[in-house]
């Protein structure tokens, strides 16, 4: 049999395993071209993402001509080979029994209370290739029964057979290199120096690739066993990466979420936002619809709340929607029409956060209906990498993991930014260094050295912070068509891409029409079943969106998925939202508005729905339901009913409106360019922030073991800055509202900015500063 | 067999050690000559010298040095193994304390040979005496022009590290050193790529033990003809013996390979007085024991294969009737548990294992059947672990079983030490009685 | 001889049995004088150690081998401060579905610990189905002389190996009060 695609031309070898002619690419390893015939070669340390260290011995196999048994997993396959596994070789079959005796020696027999009892490779391997019984008598070597490697992630040292998956893991893959061997012999330990904590973003991975139960996770520790879950593909909610996940649950809660194997995106990693944020899900959600009467919320049926919202919406002025970033393609969607079709409004707009009209022009130039123009393996030979605004580890955490592989591989990282972070030095990356605010200024001076380097193989990536750096935009698309280089836009949340090509932002008709062009709107207006004259004109966005609610001339408001204290005028908005005639909020969580909403209804979250997300590289990522009973509605549902209250037919069934979607192919007519904006970064010291992976978001609430592994809220500045502050220990930083104090870390930062965490504990930037990114703030050593 | 004195030869002088002492007695002649020549011409000299390597696993040094890929672009470095551990071994520390600049010069000489720039030489942890000699000759030779740039006016430049080990018997393995030289924890590498390719730092590597190294001048300055007039066709050339044990004159004694135990213990006075020898292993601990049967065996690298041994090290052990071989086996694999890596699996779980059930038998508490399964577990080491270090440990016991099945049997239910007056055994015996 | 009348011949039987030995057993009134055959499966119980620890540590192999998957178990991690069973794991939650379980026995023979065995009591019968999913407190032994009722720590200076290799005959005071360090009366065998 034969397992080469000949369309390539790839060096080939023949082999035989086990009797079968083989014909595999030349670097094979024996153990992946067994198992593409169905062998199985018991196997410990050797994981197909991580390089052969061939230490457990397991897979010892017979070569004809060699006269010791060889580790299947480090031998390469050569012209000819003629291997034996422990189905036809009496000797690989001898080898693996005795090492696998070995491995039982000094593991302890407490499978019935290991979480790993029920899907244990060493269970399964020694039941398979192992001894009947044990002849071993003696004494166990024992160590403390489970000890932290960090907040979540235990470590049992008595079940570790030595494999070094989870220390290559940090090593070669995170880059968190914390995690070690220590002692040696029967002794040989995992641990970390100093018993400091692992401090990694990726540190559920080594759960997972733990083939015994030494690693095990803290929020699933004695929850249940395999064969009471029910495991479900689903696509993460979480960030832009669009990473494959496993969701188990039972009786209808989730007991913990794996990376699934998805070569094009995550690979076989996730991060720890991914894994163990999930206790949102079910925690604190509302459960019916509400209604204010008499200046008080009541529970209300589907039935009422309905005709209350229809006729509130029917009776109130100019109205939005706004909808924030966890809405699903189909419900992002489900939103764009509504807004345009029911409401007859273009006052749109996905962005709960720092946006900007020249972010809104980027987006429709480069970024709307765009799909793979940049993919995660392009990365991996990409010439050049140029980061904007854009911190990848804490922003696109599965990005990074690629970006560390591509570095790996010889690719080089430029950043463009205030702060040289722990992430830009895992990617060994060049700093370019910029005054938060001033990146637009970096980005024109960038060498002729780095710029003479770009081409059409090197990749620009540009994050959300972006839009908060004016002209940084501009600069970019600039730097785009004089170089060739492709520009790749990473929001930070799921819905966001998705939401922008579903034209959930006004200007914008799905697949990047632009709403002024009229054979967009003819083509919309067609697939809609409407008059094109119906459509609405351009609205607002953004800033001037939530100026306008403020001020009263946008006086209904449909809301779905937004905290305002992730906007810069947050303020503004409650106080719009107190002023507004009527609100209408979807939400599974209580917040800020639905406790000021007129009407709020329950939507589902993604454990009860079915949608997808489109992650940065413009990938649908669809998923299903994991709780097919859940009697929740998706957004959609919720708009197509309110819509028929409002004798408006909307479908609202998601695979019809994705179906929809698909059928507006991308938009091939002329698009807007991105105007060159001024560049006006404010003197003296500018304010540099972004989220951390791990902070106080909303979604990552009721699992304290993850929030322990945060990073610390400190504020870091330069060492000259520091200096020149008087060496404090701790720094207050003050903008227009109120000032933030936190320890002081000396780090690479721009001397002309000062870094804190925007959304962590004791460090709630719009909160508590008034001021964002890139803005004029005043710092001082010492508490205020 | 006359003994041939050749590392050794000067070494009652007490200032051999000094550089001049050491060029007294012809020392650095065979740099001058070396220097001048093709470095090809001396890999193809040693190579026709047929020398092989002293520690142990006897590989030929010159085709080990051709190995190394010429004009690859890459620096070359040389590492002498001078990590000498081996329970038994006792031949390097010495030739580093009352010789250090054969070393030093044969350093000098293979870094020429095989372009290495930078040279190392990983001096065992415990011996600060040593480590002291070699670090004074390399200061020394440094001075007077024989170490840095442009060394005697030859345009080669070469640059000696003298390293000292941390304390692990692993670090001996010549991977394990280098990730040690490197800064890492020692553990053997993957192989290949074998570090002829990608050594120290990823770069072409020749790793060599100390008496390896310090035979280079002596071959270079005098010739393959001279050199091969000693030895056998297949083990050339003479050996630093280091007889230990229950001899009247344990010590370092240079003879040609080929002699035969038989004379070497009479060299070294024979069997103390009363005793008669009961079993002997050719060189350290790893390689299976012997007995007097085997005594007018030649100690060459292929007769002791033969013999079912090896030369290894070539540092007899000399045991006499009063010693336990219980005992003895346990004592060795106890040393192979604390000195087990940990990276793979037979070494670390078998060491563990075996020791503990052969500390059973020294108490007597051993069982027929546990005979038998330390047999398995042995055969399940060996030929299965990731480098030597679990063979190694894999082979006493099989061997003391082929001759001293009956031992293990009686400890089964009498204690190695009431089978064997453990004081008999002392070098002080005598001054009980 | 001319035949009796069959209706006669019917009554010979009826009296015939009048004399002879009783094989009816009366339930319930007579029940406690025909009890189960000791190795009879009946409603399961839930063992405690001597000190009054629950054997228990909540591993779900019951319900793994139960084939009517009639067992509902849910660990949760032991602390110092309150501990159910010896080791680190012990049954939060515990449920027996009787209107599923069909007195195979699998699940005893799965316990690693000897905690669940099977009673001779047979009387189930209910007027309603969720009675019938007896939870832990329905299933867990009775308190026996000797035995604290848990949370309390294991006997001091004792592991959990002690526990499984049945070293532990009782409870000792300071089971009761852990931080008083009053010398101990026995406790361990």
């Amino acid at each position: 049999m034969t397992i080469v695609n000949h369309n390539e031309k790839i060096d080939t070898v023949n082999v035989v395993i086990d009797g079968i002619e083989m014909e595999v690419p030349k670097g094979t390893l024996v153990i992946r071209a067994a198992e593409q015939i169905g062998i199985e070669i018991p196997r410990f340390c050797d994981h197909p993402l991580l390089t052969p260290v061939a230490a457990c011995r397991a897979c010892l196999i017979e070569i004809d001509g060699v006269p010791k048994p060889q580790p299947a997993c480090a031998q390469v396959l050569s012209e000819g080979m003629n291997v034996r596994t422990q189905r036809s070789s009496e000797m690989a079959r001898i080898a693996q029994e005795g090492v696998m005796e070995f491995l039982l020696v000094n593991h302890p027999l407490d499978c019935p209370v290991c979480d790993k009892g029920g899907e244990c490779p060493l269970q399964n391997q020694a039941m398979t290739v192992g001894r009947p019984d044990s002849r071993f008598e003696g004494e166990k070597r024992t160590f403390p029964k489970p000890i932290n490697v960090n907040a979540e992630i235990l470590l049992d040292r008595e079940r570790c057979v030595s494999c070094a998956r989870c220390t290559r893991f940090a090593e070669e893959i995170a880059g968190d290199a914390s995690l070690e061997l220590l002692e040696r012999g029967a002794q040989q330990q995992v641990g970390t120096a100093n018993d400091e904590p692992f401090d990694s973003y990726f540190s559920g991975n080594v759960v997972q690739i733990c083939p015994v139960g030494a690693l095990t996770s803290a929020s699933y520790r004695f929850r249940s066993r395999p064969f009471d879950l029910v495991s479900v593909p689903t696509t993460c909610e979480h960030c832009a990466s669009g990473c494959s996940l496993r969701t188990d649950y039972r009786r209808g809660t989730v007991t913990r979420r794996l990376a699934w194997d998805d070569p094009e995106v995550n690979e076989d990693w996730s991060c720890d936002k991914g894994r163990f944020a999930f206790a949102y899900l079910a925690n604190g959600r509302i459960e019916s619809p509400l209604i204010r009467e008499n200046g008080e919320l009541r529970s209300a049926s589907w039935p009422e709340a309905m005709h209350f919202a229809a006729a509130g919406l029917a009776a109130a002025g100019t109205s939005a929607v706004l909808v924030g970033g966890r809405a699903t393609v189909e419900d992002a969607y489900a939103y764009s029409k509504f807004a345009r079709i029911v409401l007859g409004t273009d006052n749109l707009d996905f962005r709960a956060r720092a946006s900007s009209t020249e972010e809104a022009e980027f987006l429709a130039a480069h970024v709307a209906g765009r799909k793979l123009d940049v993919t995660y393996t392009d990365i991996e030979t990409a010439s050049q990498v140029l980061l904007i605004g854009f911190e990848p580890e804490d922003e696109s955490p599965i990005l990074f993991l690629r970006l560390r592989k591509g570095v790996k591989r010889g690719v080089s990282v430029h950043t463009v930014g205030p702060l040289y972070s722990l992430g830009s030095e895992k990617l060994s990356a060049h700093w370019v260094k910029a005054k938060a605010g001033s990146e637009a200024h970096a980005i024109s001076g960038l060498d002729s050295e780095i710029v003479g380097a770009l081409d059409s193989n090197s990749i620009i990536f540009v994050g959300e912070r972006a839009a908060a750096s004016p002209g940084a935009l501009s600069a970019v698309s600039r730097l785009g068509s004089q170089t060739g280089a492709r520009i790749a836009w990473v929001p930070r949340r799921a819905g966001e891409r998705g939401a922008l090509d579903a034209g959930a932002i006004a200007g914008l008709l799905p697949g990047g029409r632009p709403i002024s062009d009229p054979t967009a709107r003819s083509e919309v207006a067609q697939a809609w079943n409407i008059d094109a004259d119906s459509l609405p004109n351009v609205g607002l966005t953004g800033t001037e969106l939530v100026t306008a609610i403020k001020q009263g001339s946008t006086s209904a408001l449909v809301i779905a998925g937004v905290d305002p204290s992730d906007l810069p005028n947050g303020d503004e908005l409650i106080a719009g939202i107190e002023n507004a005639d009527f609100v209408v909020a979807l939400e599974n969580h209580h917040s800020e508005i639905t406790q000021r909403a007129s009407v709020v209804f329950p939507v589902a979250v993604v454990t009860e729905k079915s949608g997808s997300f489109m992650n940065w590289e413009g990938r649908s990522k669809p998923f299903s339901a994991a709780f097919r009973e859940a009697l929740t509605l998706t957004d959609a549902g919720v708009l197509s009913m309110l819509a028929s209250a409002m004798n408006v037919q909307l479908n609202g069934d998601t695979r019809a409106l994705r179906k929809e979607l698909n059928s507006l192919v991308p938009w091939s007519g002329p698009r807007t360019d991105v105007n060159n904006h001024e560049v006006h970064a404010p003197a003296g010291t500018t304010l540099a922030t972004w989220r951390l992976l791990i902070d106080s978001g909303v979604m990552q609430e009721g699992e304290p073991h993850l929030a322990a592994t945060a990073r610390p809220s400190v504020v870091a500045v330069s060492a000259a800055m520091f200096e020149q502050l008087g060496k404090p220990e701790v720094i207050t930083v003050t903008g227009p509202k109120g000032s933030i104090t936190l320890p002081t870390q000396v780090a690479e930062v721009s001397n002309e900015s000062v870094w804190l965490p925007m959304n962590s504990p004791e460090s709630h930037i719009y909160a508590q500063l008034g001021c964002g990114y890139g803005q004029a703030v005043t710092v001082k050593g010492g508490a205020a | 067999m006359k003994l041939t004195p050749v590392i050794t030869e000067h070494w009652d002088d007490p200032e051999l050690y000094t550089l001049d002492g050491y060029k007294s007695h012809g020392g650095y002649e065979a740099l001058a000559k070396a220097l001048t020549s093709d470095p090809d011409s001396i890999i193809a000299t040693v190579k026709d010298s047929g020398l092989r390597g002293r520690g142990g696993a006897g590989f030929p040094t010159g085709l080990k040095w051709s190995f190394v890929p010429q004009n690859d672009g890459k620096p070359h470095y040389l590492v002498v193994n001078a990590d000498e551990s081996e329970p038994g071994a006792c031949k390097d520390i010495p030739i580093m304390m009352a010789n250090p600049h054969a070393l030093l010069e044969g350093v000098i000489i293979s870094s020429f040979a095989i372009r290495a720039n930078h040279a190392f030489i990983y001096i065992r942890g415990e011996v600060p005496a040593a480590i002291r000699k070699v670090a004074f000759a390399v200061k020394q030779a440094r001075e007077a022009g024989l170490i840095g740039k442009n060394i005697q006016g030859s345009g080669f430049d070469l640059e000696v590290t003298v390293h000292a080990g941390a304390g692990a018997y692993i670090c001996g393995e010549e991977t394990a050193l280098l990730d040690s030289l490197e800064g890492y924890r020692g553990q053997p590498r993957l192989k290949p790529p074998f570090p002829a390719v990608a050594g120290l730092y990823a770069s072409p590597t020749v790793i060599n033990n100390v008496e390896t190294i310090a035979n280079i001048p002596y071959i270079i300055d005098r010739g393959v003809d001279w050199f091969r007039q000693f030895g056998t066709e297949k083990s050339p050339g003479f050996k630093v013996f280091a007889v230990s044990g229950h001899v009247q004159r344990p010590g370092i004694y240079e003879a040609p390979l080929g002699i035969t135990m038989r004379e070497l213990l009479d060299f070294a006075g024979g069997m103390r007085p009363g005793a008669e020898l009961k079993f002997w292993l050719p060189g350290g601990s790893s390689v299976p024991m012997l007995t007097a049967d085997h005594l007018d065996l030649p100690l060459t690298y292929e007769a002791m294969v033969e013999a079912g041994s090896m030369l290894g090290t070539g540092t007899p052990m000399i045991f006499d009737q009063t010693v336990s071989v219980v005992k003895a086996v346990t004592r060795w694999l106890e040393f192979y548990k604390h000195e087990s890596c940990g990276k793979c699996t037979p070494c670390r779980e078998g060491t563990y294992w075996i020791t503990g059930v052969l500390e059973k038998f020294e108490h007597g508490n051993g069982t027929t059947g546990e005979m038998e399964t330390l047999t398995t577990l042995c055969g399940q080491i060996a030929g299965r672990s990731f480098c030597a270090l679990g063979d190694a440990a894999a082979t006493p016991y099989p061997a003391a079983i082929k001759y001293f099945s009956d031992e293990f049997t009686a400890a089964t239910h009498t204690s190695a030490d009431e089978q064997f007056d453990p004081v008999a055994s002392y070098v002080f015996s005598g001054v009980r009685a | 001889m001319p035949e009796l009348p069959a209706a006669v011949r019917g009554f010979g039987v009826t009296f015939g049995t009048i004399f002879k030995k009783v094989v009816t057993e009366q339930y319930p009134e007579d029940s406690s004088k025909y009890p189960p055959k000791p190795r009879f499966h009946g409603r399961h119980q839930l063992n405690r150690w001597a000190d009054g620890l629950e054997k228990c540590i909540g591993c779900e192999l019951c319900a793994w081998a139960c084939p009517a998957d009639a067992i509902f178990v849910q660990g949760a991690d032991n602390s110092d401060e309150e501990r159910y069973s010896p080791g680190e794991r012990y049954g939060r939650v515990y449920q027996i579905n009787y209107t599923r379980c069909i007195f195979c026995g699998l699940c005893i023979e799965a316990c690693p610990t000897r905690a669940l065995t099977m009673t001779n009591e047979f009387e189930l019968a209910d007027n309603n189905r969720a009675d019938l999913i007896y939870e832990k407190q329905d299933l867990l032994g009775p308190m026996l002389p000797g035995m604290l009722a848990p949370p309390h720590d294991m006997v001091p200076g004792t592991t959990d190996s002690d526990y499984y290799a049945n070293k532990i005959t009782g409870s000792v005071p300071q089971q009761s009060t852990p931080q008083q360090s009053t010398p101990q009366q026995g406790g361990v065998a």
